[in-house]
């Protein structure tokens, strides 16, 4: 808690958003210019261990021990004291020098607890600084105590002693680790291989598998000692260690008054009342991201029309000057109207509910809901999002916890049908074939979403994990900071999905102005015609719905009105009502478009874009194909 | 632990076992349980319900001066004895 804002105090405007390399973990780095240093400053994911269940844990700990930074700052939540601490200790394990930002001083006060600093900065060895982030408070001297570690070093951290029985054994492992070249300190290595941590053990391994059986047999006579496997015995006496000091160092007076925070958050989480309150924040989110999202692009679009006009003044209606309105211009507009409108209100609504504490409330309730297609309730946020826009949430696939259950969920996202899909739905089946026809093609996305959801989660390698998650209380949030989390990832984002928005739409420019799309729709013929029972034409306007999915359906517009000479899509030779549906299903299913793919690509890298891409496509050929010929049994 | 009624506290004595899939105990079945530990919930810590969210939900135990949702499956598993 806070350290995005201490993060974001530190490095200002300085930042640069990326990812870890190969990984789907976000790595923000800045610069902090002070006194006339210079000092790079990463932000680690925020985690409260350093074993290796998730990726940020592994992440943290390889970037501690292998880039060998001057200095980490563990910012500490002053109001859980104990579980942080647990986590203080871990890095002092490292035998990295570490500097507390003792956080939320302010929160503590409130929930009556005060905190001798002094006193925890002598038990622990290191530098102790209070702070209020969201005020500023003590981030100059946190600056000034880094500073000086960094230049001065500091005295050694005090040591976190096992019972006698664990130390003899970290001891003489420890001694033999030594001899290795490992870039780990060797008393972490042997507290690790006690522990059974498998990457570190695969990692020893290969330079001295005695040592692994060793810390084995040593583990198991700490069992037949306790009773507890080994690492449950290690944690435990960590937890003891931490709740000892926390208990020294803090004088804790409850307040009589049950705070108005705690109301709040029994009122939200409330069997019963809990459900409507979410329902009418995320209606109102998502009401405000599309009402916002729809003026802007409108406005947007009127500006782009008004550009056309001008740029054909100038340029004329040449072949070269199409290609490069078609194919470079307009795709820079699709890229626009979807990334600015759409995603700068997304962001600032997801900082906002994460930073005040609410998006781990819609998780608790709706968990069990989530479950059924193997992912937990943190997955329902960028679920609700798809239905807005599938690029936001793609992005927001990264509040899970592990590699596989980001996966899962963003696969799951990507056939949720978005607003572009549901002007398709409500524009050619609701309004030619009838409004129960399209919401019962809802219905059936849905069930093919659950569907796939079950059947991915059950195929994919991996245990499922439960939920896990800390409630913090709630907090204002720092206004300041959700203004720069959202700039720094839109400005990211731009810079990512961009080029690949305006290859794609080049590319299909060429395609038109070459006149390959006649033969490219005969070629998707046996498809397109004869397993789906579509005229040919469709080929074409499914392939323009990969830059914006309703485009297929203005395409489609555009030439029946060319060759048939009619308005609308009522009285369309061969185009009836179990065309309209089968059209709908396969452009509801088919290809996530191009906006969409990017943010696939960013998140889970090329080969799971592609994967994800392909995969829909031949699902959707093939769900296609089966409703043409059921809707034919029923003799529509 | 999802046994026990919103208010009541108990005391951690184990986390039992997951069966993986394949029915077998294997180590990957322990991830869960370290994660557990590593939120504090080691044999030994008192913990107190809070609420169970409706649905067979997740349920919120206060524990080590924090609060935690915990999901129904995994708080199944942790064993706990009942403080009068």
């Amino acid at each position: 808690m806070g350290k995005s804002v201490i993060f974001n105090h530190l490095t200002g405007l300085h930042q640069h958003i990326g990812n870890w390399p190969g990984k789907t973990v976000e790595r923000a780095e800045g610069t902090l210019h002070f006194k006339g240093y210079t000092i790079d400053v990463v932000d680690l994911p925020g985690i409260y261990s350093l074993s290796a269940f998730s990726l940020e844990e592994l992440i943290s700990r390889e970037y501690i021990a292998v880039e060998n930074p001057d200095l980490v700052i563990n910012v500490v939540d002053a109001s859980v004291l104990e579980r942080n601490l647990f986590f203080t200790l871990q890095l002092m394990e490292l035998e990295t020098p570490v500097v507390v930002a003792l956080n939320l001083m302010d929160m503590a006060k409130k929930k009556g607890i005060e905190i001798d600093h002094e006193k925890l900065s002598e038990i622990l060895g290191v530098p102790v600084v209070p702070t209020v982030a969201t005020s500023r408070v003590g981030i100059y001297e946190l600056m000034q105590t880094s500073v000086d570690v960094i230049k001065k070093g500091v005295g050694k951290p005090a040591k976190i002693e096992y019972g006698e029985e664990v130390e003899t054994r970290i001891r003489k492992l420890s001694e033999v680790v030594d001899k290795l070249q490992v870039p780990y300190p060797s008393r972490w290595v042997a507290i690790k291989l006690l522990e059974g941590d498998e990457e570190i053990e695969g990692k020893i391994r290969r330079l001295d598998p005695k040592i692994v059986s060793a810390a084995g047999k040593f583990a198991k006579e700490i069992e037949r000692i306790h009773g507890h496997s080994c690492s449950t015995v290690m944690t435990s006496e960590r937890y003891d260690i931490a709740g000892r000091i926390a208990r020294e160092v803090q004088r804790i007076v409850p307040p009589t008054k049950l705070p108005a925070r705690e109301r709040l958050h029994a009122l939200t989480t409330h069997k019963v009342l809990g459900y409507p309150i979410m329902g009418l924040v995320i209606l109102s989110v998502l009401f405000g991201i599309f009402s916002f999202g729809d003026y802007t692009s409108q406005l947007l679009g009127g500006f782009f029309e008004c550009c056309y006009s001008v740029y054909e003044g100038l340029f004329g209606t040449g072949v070269w000057a199409a290609l490069v309105w078609g194919g470079v211009i307009e795709g820079l507009i699709a890229g626009v109207s979807i990334a600015l409108p759409y995603l700068v209100p997304f962001y600032l609504a997801l900082y906002f509910l994460e930073d005040s504490g609410y998006l781990s409330r819609i998780a608790f309730l709706m968990d069990n809901f989530m479950h059924k297609i193997g992912l937990h309730g943190k997955a329902f946020i960028p679920v609700m999002l798809g239905f807005g826009c599938n690029v936001p949430a793609c992005l927001g696939c990264r509040i899970m916890e592990t590699e596989r259950e980001r996966f899962l969920a963003t696969f799951v996202v990507t056939l949720v049908p978005c607003a572009a899909t549901s002007v398709i739905i409500l524009g050619l089946v609701g309004a030619y074939v009838g409004l129960e026809w399209a919401l019962l093609l809802y219905v059936v996305d849905l069930v093919i979403v659950f569907a796939l959801g079950r059947v991915a989660f059950r195929m994919l390698p991996g245990e499922s994990t439960g939920l896990i998650m800390e409630m913090h209380d709630y907090e204002m949030p720092h206004l300041r900071t959700v203004g720069k989390q959202t700039w720094f990832r839109v400005r990211e984002f731009v810079m990512m999905a961009f080029p690949l928005i305006v290859l794609g739409s080049f590319v299909i420019k060429v395609i038109d102005v070459l006149g390959l799309l006649g033969p490219i729709a005969d070629v998707l013929s046996p498809v397109t015609v004869v397993w789906l029972g579509l005229p040919a034409i469709t080929g074409i306007t499914l392939i323009f719905g990969v830059l914006r999915k309703e485009l297929t359906l203005l395409t489609l517009l555009a030439l029946f009105e060319a060759e048939f000479g009619t308005t609308g899509f009522a009285n369309v030779p061969g185009f009836g009502p179990v065309q309209m549906i089968v059209f709908t299903l396969v452009a509801m299913l088919y290809i996530p478009c191009v906006a969409t793919i990017a943010a696939l690509v960013k998140e889970q890298g090329w080969r799971r874009a592609l994967f994800i891409t392909v995969f829909e496509i031949g699902f959707a050929i093939l769900i296609g194909g089966i409703a043409y010929r059921i809707l034919l049994l029923t003799g529509m | 632990m999802s046994e026990l009624r919103p208010g009541e506290t108990g005391v951690i004595v184990s986390i039992e076992a997951l069966t993986t899939r394949h029915g077998h105990h294997g180590r990957r079945g322990w991830g869960f349980r370290r994660r557990l530990e590593d939120m504090g919930l080691t044999p030994g810590t008192r913990v107190m319900i809070v609420k169970s969210a409706p649905f067979h939900g997740p349920i919120e135990v206060y524990v080590r001066g924090s609060r935690l949702a915990i999901g129904r499956g995994m708080a199944d598993r942790v064993l706990v004895s009942v403080e009068d």
